[in-house]
């Protein structure tokens, strides 16, 4: 008999590692047979997790499938039930050929070389790869073509909702929950044509219940044949009441449930249409207020449709010259480094106070926005990602601080590409959600930068995605809206919130990953060096050839985003312009050199392809106090001015060094004075002395390096009689070296995505494969050797349930063995319903009962 | 991309590196759209402003034209959110149109209907603007065309202004060109005014400004009221139309504080206009005394704010604003552009040096080191004390007497803020001094004995800023000014900027006292002419004395 479990098994290996591939959740922990992998690919979680990943394609062909094959997510008798119901048959589900879904999903048939036609192929080939449809014949799915049956993965009706591809449920459905007389006036109605002659059926009186059940099936089955065809409907339609088609049509495309019109009176032609339509059988009722179109109605008024012809969006936008983008992306690259570093000199200066709870401080952050010169949501940003690169770690003090760690001096040494490449390498991994920096939690607190709560697993996922999009649109600037809805497209039951996409494109875009809006070359190289290792799970599941595609591409792209962005930085420049007016120009990018001598003597005015400065007396100062020299200054100027230092600099230059230094600084611990300055001479000569590190500030003032209670104990010693004045002569500290803090062990790691290697994994997912298959042949072979089979249950309690769903999609009976509430242990051959919630609905067959059994009190299950 | 000539930065500013072989090109191409902001030695900085690209709009360059431009001629990879941004903001000008309707008079049209109700329903126009019309058009009082246009520029929404002028009286003018002729930017200057129908030239002092005015009003041809900042001044234009045009002495009326003719062309003071009597200003009737044609603006930056009131009523008139230095220190350069009208001509001071039109100019900075009795005096006395004590130090006259000295066949201006300290070098020097309380007659007869070289040294205070013509003087030495007011010190460096007849170089000496807020004023005054080009040397004067010799 073909079974999802068969179409399994004779995929082979290869078969199997290719879904494990697309699903990876299935193989951990490794399954041990195909039996208990074919009920855990069925499990609704997995399901779920499947579907998530595929594109709006892939689901229109899979809703398309459950519709059209008639499979029902398994009924749930509606609570309140007055009589126990007779267990309705297990939904008749057949197969649909490719040639029926395509027609039904739209468009032109497959034959023919169109975009969709291909589209819909390879949805059909990657939804049976990922074992979410199976052929029947197994053999068929590996040459798909018009005719190849399709079935759906048992399932995946349920994973996909009560309403797939928006249509109702079938008519046999709706019609077995009618009684027996209701389903005759409905023939009446409708004007059922006699059924063929036969024994059963002929008989005037239904001699026993099952012969009345038996007739009423067969009722049932006539009409919904006779019902879900075009031609009766088109007639009955015909008899209708005005409004009758408009109230189907507004159900026709889903969703299929309307309120039923009430309080309206019986007179309204709203009502009146509703009731005609349930009197003959084109509406059905779904509770006390609603009524539901029935599936074949739904397509049949659809003209047999499942969906709408609908296609990818094609990504819009401006077109940006490759120049512009290369420079944009990285004149941003350059400023968010540069940015970084600032916050690692700032802090390195003075820790900045983290909150209790974790993070940094709405005030404390927009401080240090403005010492950095940049908005509160960049300062986020550049917060955030001195945070994900360890660069800036809280120091895990009672009352604590965020300070660089000893990383931030290696990062500093790097040259500027480099540590970009770590930036934005962080970036593309970080769970952190910068974005929510500002915004308010659910108790309308903001939420502070560095926040512990701000993690999102899937942001990192996101960004791959993100840059994905653009990275098939090379040189386009599209809006966050064009994006989004491609991402939409793309996974379309997993779609990322439109403010995280705008999110990421506005972070890409400060970080010089985009420029101008389209991804840049070291961008798409970062996305290629993160993509690497993870593109087997995230990457479309499909035949080889994409894969061949993606690796060639990633080939022909510069490996190293540190050297892509070094390509696309403009020559340096390493010469600058001076002017009578104290301003200066670099025409281009400044040399580090230059740039590092600008820095230290000048303030900048304006920064973009070109840099210009104004020289100050304060700028000029500032490379006085970290030891220039005038000469020095102008000496360097003049090396790098390529027209002369003009004479009002030069003069700037000297005047300021003439009074450099007037007023002088020093540091004391403590000091002495007296009125005689014999007595003081004699002190700073005293070799007894040195270790003070006595110093003559003026005849009768000296200074000391030792604390005062030092210094009075000396002194003592010496045989003096000092005295200690008092608090108004306090000590003065200069500046203390910058705070360097060790992370603490084990508070908050480094964000790293442990990155399988593609060889590893494969490797592992073959072993996998492998296993799987010999465990099925044990099995197998245990079940044709009946000594072996001698009652041996199930000892797994996994298997137990997985062996619980397939029966349940199946309709297959178990045996089951449990402890009944009175703690007496029975065996019961039972047919399940459904598996959730640790709880399993049964059907005993035998007793024609139905339960309910808490999954812990089964001990053991054995099919039949 | 190109070796061009420009760098685009993203803060809105273009760095035109003038040593560049197409920097010519490139310059006049942006000129319509970008302010000069600095234009010192090597690299001029444009400024694209809001107003600048309205005003490229209204000269009829659109968005397009100025993205080409930038492109064509920039350097680098021009910032995609700059070009974003340009086009966005020209995009804004003309939604709205300013006609002359024929039954209703001036009429606000929006070609975009939620800009117009955006615009109404703001707090400032309340009251502008009468009767709605229809969805498109509102009625607008004549007299509030000025401030309409003006209220919109602030909300980002400029008005085109398709209204037209009043043709005026007209009145024969020409020009008489006998041995003379305009030079070629006056004449761009004129036209570029002329097509703009209203609009500020700024030229160097000394650059002829007058001749623009003549050759504006010779191509009105109307009668016009001429705006002048005093009364010798007035006088100098009057000399200046009756050699330079057609018109008569009996054409040209001056009222001011001592006559009140109203003739074809009357010259008027900013003085007289702005005198207020019970509340009331008695001498603004005089707007309205004739049909004038053309309203011409003497030194537009000093435009008093009476003046800006009244402009306002005058936006149906064709307007010529004239400044050499249209930076204002209570920052209302935008209150001229949108009354008078954007700038319609504007050129490096260099550059006209350089054509040899206007005199090379030398300024040096001399740097006193005040004795230590007087550093004292400086660093104990009251913050408002300071800069007067610092501007008049007594250590400043000698090295008056030193530049003097160097200068011994040259005609001298001495310039200063502080009467006694000019009464007290005047004395030193023995050269006649000229304040505001030296009567106007005395003044003519100062002025026209130095023009004819009679005396060589004058002493001035702020009355000779502006508007007097001296063409032979070649040094002027500053000793003290109104704080940091950079126009002053542009203004006075005019003064000397004539070129003058053997083409020697004029010299603009600026007496600092070191170390004092006197020297952070200098600073600040001389940002304005640093960045026209004129770098200041800086000199010791303890360095002056050997170079006597």
């Amino acid at each position: 008999m073909p079974s999802f479990t068969h179409a399994l098994r004779v995929r082979g290996e290869d078969g199997l590692v290719a879904l494990l591939a697309v699903r990876p959740d299935l193989a951990a922990p490794p399954p041990s047979t195909v039996r208990s992998l074919a009920a855990r690919a069925a499990n609704r979680t997995s399901l779920e997790r499947a579907l998530s990943g595929v594109d709006t394609r892939t689901v229109q062909v899979l809703e398309s499938v459950v519709a059209l094959s008639g499979a029902v997510p398994p009924a749930i008798p509606a609570r309140g039930r007055t009589r126990a119901a007779p267990a309705p048959d297990p939904a008749p589900v057949r197969p649909v050929p490719v040639g029926e879904v395509r027609t039904a999903v739209g468009g032109t048939p497959v034959g023919a070389p169109d975009r969709l036609g291909t589209e819909l192929l390879d949805a059909v080939r990657s939804a049976l790869t990922a074992a979410l449809l199976w052929t029947d014949p197994p053999e068929a799915a590996a040459d798909v073509d018009a005719t190849t049956p399709l079935l759906p993965a048992p399932g995946l009706a349920d994973a996909l909702g009560p309403h797939p591809a928006g249509l109702g449920p079938s008519l046999r459905t709706t019609l077995a929950r009618r009684g027996g007389e209701s389903l005759e006036r409905l023939a009446e109605e409708v004007a059922l044509p006699a059924a063929p002659a036969a024994p059963r059926a002929s008989a005037a009186e239904p001699t026993g219940a099952d012969d009345a059940a038996a007739a009423t099936t067969a009722l049932v089955a006539r009409l919904a044949a006779h019902l879900a065809r075009q031609d009766v409907l088109d007639g009955l339609l015909a008899q209708a009441p005005a409004g009758t088609r408009q109230v189907l049509d507004a159900l026709a495309w889903g969703p299929p449930v309307g309120r039923s019109p009430e309080g309206a009176g019986r007179t309204s032609p709203a009502r009146a249409a509703v009731d005609w339509a349930l009197r003959h059988g084109l509406l059905a009722v779904s509770d006390a207020q609603h009524v539901v179109l029935p599936r074949e109605i739904g397509l049949a008024l659809r003209s047999g449709r499942t969906h709408r012809d609908e296609d990818a969006p094609r990504l819009d936008g401006r077109l940006v010259d490759a120049g512009t983008v290369a420079a944009e992306s990285a004149q941003h690259a350059e400023h968010t480094v540069r940015l970084v570093a600032g916050l690692v000199e700032l802090w390195g200066a003075e820790p900045a106070p983290a909150l209790r709870s974790g993070g940094l401080g709405q005030r404390e952050l927009r401080r240090a926005a403005t010492r950095l010169e940049t908005t509160d949501a960049v300062a986020a940003l550049v917060v955030e990602l001195a945070g994900a690169t360890g660069l800036v770690v809280e120091d895990g003090e009672e009352a604590g601080s965020l300070a660089p760690s000893p990383a931030a001096d290696d990062w500093l040494a790097l040259p500027v590409t480099e540590r970009w490449a770590v930036l934005a390498d962080a970036w593309m991994r970080s769970e952190r959600a910068a974005w929510l920096v500002g915004t308010r939690d659910e108790r309308g607190a903001l939420r502070p930068a560095l926040d512990p709560e701000s993690r999102r697993p899937w942001a990192p996922r996101l960004r791959a995605a993100v840059l994905g999009v653009l990275a098939d649109a090379p040189g386009l600037s599209p809006s966050a809206d064009a994006v989004h809805a491609v991402l939409r497209w793309r996974a379309p039951r997993a779609a990322p919130p439109q403010h995280a996409v705008e999110a990421v494109l506005a972070e890409a875009q400060e970080l010089g990953v985009l420029g101008a809006g389209a991804l840049s070359p070291a961008g798409a190289a970062l996305l290629a060096a993160t993509d690497d290792g993870t593109s087997l799970t995230d990457g479309a599941p499909g035949p080889a050839p994409d894969g061949a595609g993606a690796t060639s591409d990633a080939a022909a792209r510069p490996a190293d985003p540190a050297e892509a962005l070094a390509a696309q930085l403009p020559a340096a420049v390493d010469e600058v312009l001076l002017q009578g007016d104290l301003t200066g120009i670099v025409p281009g990018r400044p040399s580090e050199t230059l740039a590092t001598l600008l820095a230290e003597t000048a303030q900048v005015e304006s920064r973009g392809a070109a840099l210009t400065v104004r020289f100050t007396e304060s700028s000029v100062r500032r490379a006085l106090d970290v030891g220039r020299t005038a000469e020095e200054v102008l000496a360097a100027l003049s090396r790098h001015a390529r027209s002369g230092v003009p004479q009002p600099l030069e003069y700037l230059v000297l005047d300021t060094a003439r009074r450099h230094g007037l007023v002088r600084v020093g540091m004391a611990s403590s000091y002495l004075r007296a009125d005689d300055p014999a007595l003081l001479a004699g002190l700073t000569e005293d070799p007894a002395l040195r270790s003070l590190g006595l110093l003559r500030l003026a005849p009768t003032v000296l200074a000391a390096q030792a604390t005062p209670a030092a210094l009075l104990a000396a002194l003592r010693a010496r045989g003096l009689a000092p005295v200690t004045e008092g608090p108004s002569g306090q000590v003065v500290l200069g500046p203390t070296p910058g705070h360097r803090v060790r992370p603490v062990p084990g508070r908050r790691r480094r964000e790293t995505v442990a990155v399988e290697a593609r060889e590893a994994r494969e490797r592992r997912l073959h072993r996998v494969a492998r296993d799987v298959l010999a465990g099925d042949r044990r099995e197998r072979a245990r079940a044709e050797d009946p000594s072996a089979d001698d009652g041996v249950p199930s000892p797994d309690p996994v298997l137990g349930l997985d062996l619980l769903r397939e029966a349940a999609s199946e309709g297959r009976e178990v045996w089951l063995e449990m402890v009944d509430p009175h703690g007496t242990p029975v065996r019961r051959r039972v047919r399940p319903v459904r598996v959730d919630a640790g709880r399993v609905r049964l059907l005993d067959a035998e007793r024609e009962t139905e339960m309910t059994v808490a999954v812990h009190r089964i001990a053991t299950v054995t099919p039949v | 991309m190109t070796d061009g000539p420009l760098i685009v930065q993203s803060d809105k500013t273009l760095l035109l590196e003038v040593d560049h072989p197409a920097a010519e090109a490139c310059r006049r191409s942006i000129a319509p759209f970008a302010e000069l902001e600095r234009a010192p030695e090597h690299v001029h900085t444009y400024r694209l402003t809001p107003l600048g690209l309205w005003n490229a709009r209204a000269a009829g360059h659109d968005a397009e034209q100025v993205v080409s431009v930038l492109l064509e001629h920039s350097r680098y990879p021009v910032p995609h959110a700059l070009l974003v941004d340009v086009a966005e903001t020209m995009s804004r000008y003309g939604r709205l149109q300013l006609l002359s309707h024929p039954t209703h008079g001036l009429v606000l049209h929006a070609l975009d209907r939620p800009v117009l109700e955006e615009v109404l329903r703001s707090r400032k126009t309340a009251g502008i603007v009468g009767a709605r019309l229809d969805d498109d058009d509102v009625v607008v009082h004549a007299s509030e065309r000025g401030r309409l246009k003006q209220v919109l520029l602030k909300l980002g929404w400029p008005v085109e202004d398709l209204a037209g002028y009043v043709d005026g009286e007209a009145h024969p003018i020409d020009l008489v060109q006998d041995g003379w002729a305009l030079r070629p930017y006056q004449e761009q200057a004129v036209d570029n005014f002329f097509h703009g129908g209203s609009g500020v030239v700024v030229l160097p002092c000394g650059a002829g400004k007058t001749l623009v005015g003549a050759g504006a009003m010779a191509r009105s041809r109307t009668t016009t009221l001429i705006l002048v900042t005093n009364t010798v001044s007035a006088r100098q234009w009057r000399d200046e139309l009756l050699r330079r045009t057609s018109l008569t002495e009996d054409e040209i009326g001056e009222y001011s504080g001592a006559r009140k003719e109203v003739r074809p062309v009357t010259i008027a003071t900013y003085q007289v206009l702005t005198t207020k009597r019970k509340g009331v200003f008695p001498h603004l009737e005089l707007l309205d005394a004739r049909d004038w044609g053309l309203i011409l603006y003497d030194e537009v930056h000093l435009l008093p704010a009476p003046v800006f009131r009244m402009t306002a009523d005058l936006q149906a008139r064709r307007r010529l604003g004239l400044t050499a230095t249209l930076v204002r220190e209570d920052g209302r350069e935008d209150e001229v552009f949108s009354l008078i009208g954007p700038k319609r001509f504007d050129a490096p001071w260099k550059d006209i040096e350089a054509q040899g039109y206007i005199a090379p100019a030398e300024c040096v900075e001399v740097r006193l080191t005040l004795p230590d009795g007087d550093r004292l005096a400086y660093a104990t006395a009251e913050p408002e004390d300071k800069y007067r004590l610092a501007a008049s130090a007594a250590g400043k006259n000698r090295v008056v007497e030193q530049l003097v000295a160097r200068h011994p066949d040259e005609q001298v201006l001495v310039i200063g803020q502080y009467l006694d300290q000019l009464e007290l070098l005047s004395d030193h020097l023995d050269a006649p001094l000229i304040t505001g309380e030296t009567t106007v007659r005395e003044r003519e007869r100062l002025f026209a004995a130095f023009r004819t070289g009679e005396v060589r040294r004058l002493v001035v205070s702020k009355v000779a800023n502006f508007s007097v013509d001296l063409p032979e003087a070649a040094v002027a030495i500053q000793v003290s000014g109104s704080f940091g007011s950079r126009q002053e010190e542009a203004q006075r460096l005019g003064r000397i900027m004539r070129p003058k007849a053997d083409g020697r170089t004029a010299h603009f000496y600026a007496v600092v006292a070191r170390d004092t807020v006197d020297q952070e004023f200098a600073a600040h005054r001389q940002r304005f002419l640093a960045e026209q080009g004129y770098a200041y040397r800086i000199v010791d004067a303890e360095d002056l004395e050997p170079d006597r010799r």
